[in-house]
């Protein structure tokens, strides 16, 4: 039995689907933030049941990339049953949604998720009316405490045996007799698979995508044109909003009938609330937040890395009491053991602690307000409040970073969100700076580098609004409420995103490490450094051994430094490299070139052509800037 | 005609229309926010920025751009 879960943004889907099925896909308190669906089989009692986890969506009329594919699942008709999930304390709003999938006509279970949360609103909802009206079932579930997930398999295969279809809600008489008049001239490919009703109803909203397909058949094209405008002359108002107003009062009868709600107190959650988006106090809040968690990171990391590399170190230093030195096995080993710190090094110290904080930021709810408070700034550069959310996950890794622009609208957002979240310096890149600027410059020239790195994200935005003006009309976006991050969920949500690193970067990070060791053990290594020696020692200014790390840094930024420390032999890089070859190295390797990782997530997103047109974009910026920097601080340290 | 942008914060106003194109229009829609909805501004972020509002229970951020295209009036 197939199950999907479908709901609006931010109803708890995802973590209900976690609880039920194991952690398996990334939860947020962010609208929008499953971006991709996950599917995962679950086995109780005996019986297998496929469950499908879908991005929310406000509605069956898709507005975002990611809204249009729950869309194309829904109606692709692989779902035996389908579970709303719905935010209990918005219920009202919900139900418009319900009302959509009502009109799929496939068995249907209604979940009211955070239960907890409607009650501290003053919402109380009669679930036995509801059932009543809808005629299927309905179950109360707190999902982030695991109440009520028992009733999810035995309330879907209760609406599966005894094929417990949905009612459907009708609109007003007149309306009615529309939709009617559309269903009976419907041609037969556009009935088979999907329900008439629903087709008929979309046709009336001017559903873009159907009207791309309708397109064929001109004399219903325009017969419901016909229809439309006549709606539209007797109602005085678009068509679309005559339907959705329909929607609406129904919802509002529904939600009349079965809640009664009673005014909330003012919560001390509300305060802080207010607080976190205050006009003046927002921003220093803001601030202090960001530059806390960097700070804990950093000290944490470096509290940890330091013992912990020494350690290897040492063991790298004794390696020839145990193997010939300069034998073929003393590269494997000497690679293995290389390539194994590196990656031990930036996980364990600087990974975790950030993992954890982004986690508890997305689960607080934070980020939409981040969103609300930057939206006039982001304006600037011709983006609005959304797109930081890609720029924030950036931080940790691009390649989420770019996969969430999904939620932004058009498709010029989503690009140029794209490009400029390749340029925000990543965990990988973050480490670079922090081992090499931080270590050997100091903590302020670290910081500056992000000061930097920033001012020239918005001077690249700026430049792009000039070619590709903005046309969309700004910002649109629930702010969901502050909730409190669960214990379980922040441990889940970390050590998932920490074992993407561990499985797949990591390892690439130990077999990179040993063939570069068997590059300098057959001497190619200086083959490869003479070959970019021209863009490496002319235009960088940088000792010839880096051409190779900067290749190495293609498949993982990190991969930079680590082989850095192996191709300059040394881990005290500060005598072999002066602070202008550090400085100019860092910002190359913080603008040079997005990731393996990342352009396949850039090819995903916005297309091979403009995945190209971004990386060449990214090596000419990383060039000019690495000379501006090479030239301004040859005139500061020589004077 | 007042827009969403003109209101003091903490007033309640009723929605009277949404001007702007389909896409606009249906967005809000699926938020929830319709013609005739009463709707408290809650808050204006800085130099006339985005606006915090309040409808039904559920707290929504509009940019300054789709603020100036609903057309409101005062209740109470």
């Amino acid at each position: 039995m197939k199950i999907a879960f479908i709901g609006q943004p931010n109803a708890g889907k995802s973590t209900l689907f976690n609880s039920i099925a194991g952690y398996k896909t990334v939860t947020a308190n962010f609208p929008g933030q499953t971006v991709h669906y996950t599917v995962s089989k679950v086995t109780v009692a005996n019986e297998t049941f496929e469950i499908v986890d879908l991005p929310g969506i406000y509605s069956l009329t898709a507005i975002d990339k990611a809204e249009l594919e729950s869309r194309k699942f829904i109606l692709s008709g692989q779902a035996n049953v389908i579970i709303n999930v719905i935010d209990a304390s918005t219920l009202s709003r919900s139900l418009e949604l319900t009302l959509q999938l009502a009109e799929l006509q496939v068995p249907m279970v209604i979940c009211l998720n955070m239960i907890d949360e409607a009650k501290r609103k003053g919402i109380d909802i009669n679930v036995e009316k509801l059932s009543n009206i809808f005629g299927i079932p309905v179950i109360e579930t707190i999902a982030n405490k695991g109440i009520g997930l028992d009733r999810i398999f035995t309330s879907a295969k209760e609406a599966f045996y005894k094929n417990l279809i949905p009612k459907i809600q009708y609109f007003h008489k007149d309306i009615e007799e529309r939709i009617h008049e559309i269903e009976k001239i419907l041609p037969a490919e556009f009935t088979s698979k999907i329900p008439k009703r629903y087709t008929a109803v979309k046709l009336l909203e001017g559903d873009t995508e159907l009207f791309k397909e309708i397109d064929r058949y001109p004399e219903v094209l325009n017969k419901i044109n016909e229809i439309r405008e006549e709606i539209k002359i007797s109602h005085g108002r678009h068509t679309d909003t005559v339907i959705s107003s329909e929607r609406h009062a129904l919802t509002m009868n529904i939600f009349e009938e079965v809640a009664k709600v009673v005014e909330p107190n003012k919560t001390l959650r509300e305060k802080i609330d207010d607080l976190l988006t205050n006009k003046y106090l927002g921003y220093p809040l803001l601030f202090f937040i960001l530059f806390g968690i960097f700070f804990i990171v950093f000290e944490i990391g470096k509290f940890i890395e330091e013992p912990l590399i020494n350690k290897f170190d040492s063991l790298i230093q004794q390696l020839p009491e145990y193997v010939t030195e300069d034998s073929f096995m003393f590269f494997i080993l000497k690679g293995l053991l290389e390539g194994f710190s590196g990656g031990l090094g930036v996980a364990i110290p600087y990974l975790i602690p950030f993992f954890i904080g982004l986690t508890i930021l997305e689960d607080i709810g934070y980020l939409p307000r981040m969103a609300f408070l930057m939206d006039t700034v982001m304006h600037r550069i011709g983006l609005h409040g959304k797109s930081i959310l890609p720029f924030i996950i950036s931080y940790g890794c691009n390649v989420p970073g770019v996969m969430a622009t999904r939620i932004l609208e058009s498709p010029r957002d989503r690009f140029i969100t794209a490009a400029l979240s390749v340029f925000v310096p990543c965990a990988a890149r973050t480490t670079i700076i922090l081992g090499l600027i931080g270590a050997y410059i100091g903590g302020f020239a670290a910081a500056g580098l992000y000061i930097f790195n920033l001012f020239v994200i918005m001077i690249i935005g700026t430049i792009f609004t000039k070619f590709i003006p903005e046309i969309t009309p700004g910002l649109i976006m629930e702010i969901p409420p502050l909730r409190i991050p669960t214990f379980k969920n922040v441990f889940m949500k970390t050590w998932l995103r920490l074992k993407d690193f561990m499985i797949v970067a990591w390892p690439l990070l130990v077999i990179s490490s040993i063939i570069l060791s068997l590059l300098e053990y057959l001497n190619l290594d200086l083959f490869l450094n003479k070959l970019f020696s021209p863009i490496v020692s002319w235009i960088l200014g940088l000792p010839e051994q880096t051409g190779i790390t900067l290749l190495f840094g293609i498949l993982r930024k990190e991969l930079s430094m680590i082989m850095l420390f192996q191709a300059m032999d040394t881990t005290n890089l500060n005598t072999v490299m002066t602070k202008i070859q550090l400085i100019t190295f860092t910002i190359f390797t913080i603008f040079y070139i997005p990731c393996v990782g990342t352009m396949g997530a850039l090819i995903r997103e916005v297309g091979t052509k403009k995945t190209i047109l971004i990386t060449a974009l990214s090596i000419a910026i990383a060039i000019i800037l690495s000379i501006i920097v090479r030239f301004i601080f040859s005139i500061l340290y020589n004077s | 005609m007042k827009t969403l942008i003109n209101i003091d914060n903490g007033k309640k106003v009723k929605i009277l229309k949404i001007s702007g194109g389909k896409n606009i229009r249906q967005h809000l829609q699926c938020l929830g926010i319709h013609i005739g909805d009463v709707v408290t501004l809650k808050k204006r972020s800085f130099l006339g920025g985005p606006v915090l509002l309040e409808i039904n229970g559920y707290d929504v951020a509009l940019g300054k751009g789709v603020a100036s295209k609903i057309e409101v009036e005062e209740v109470e």
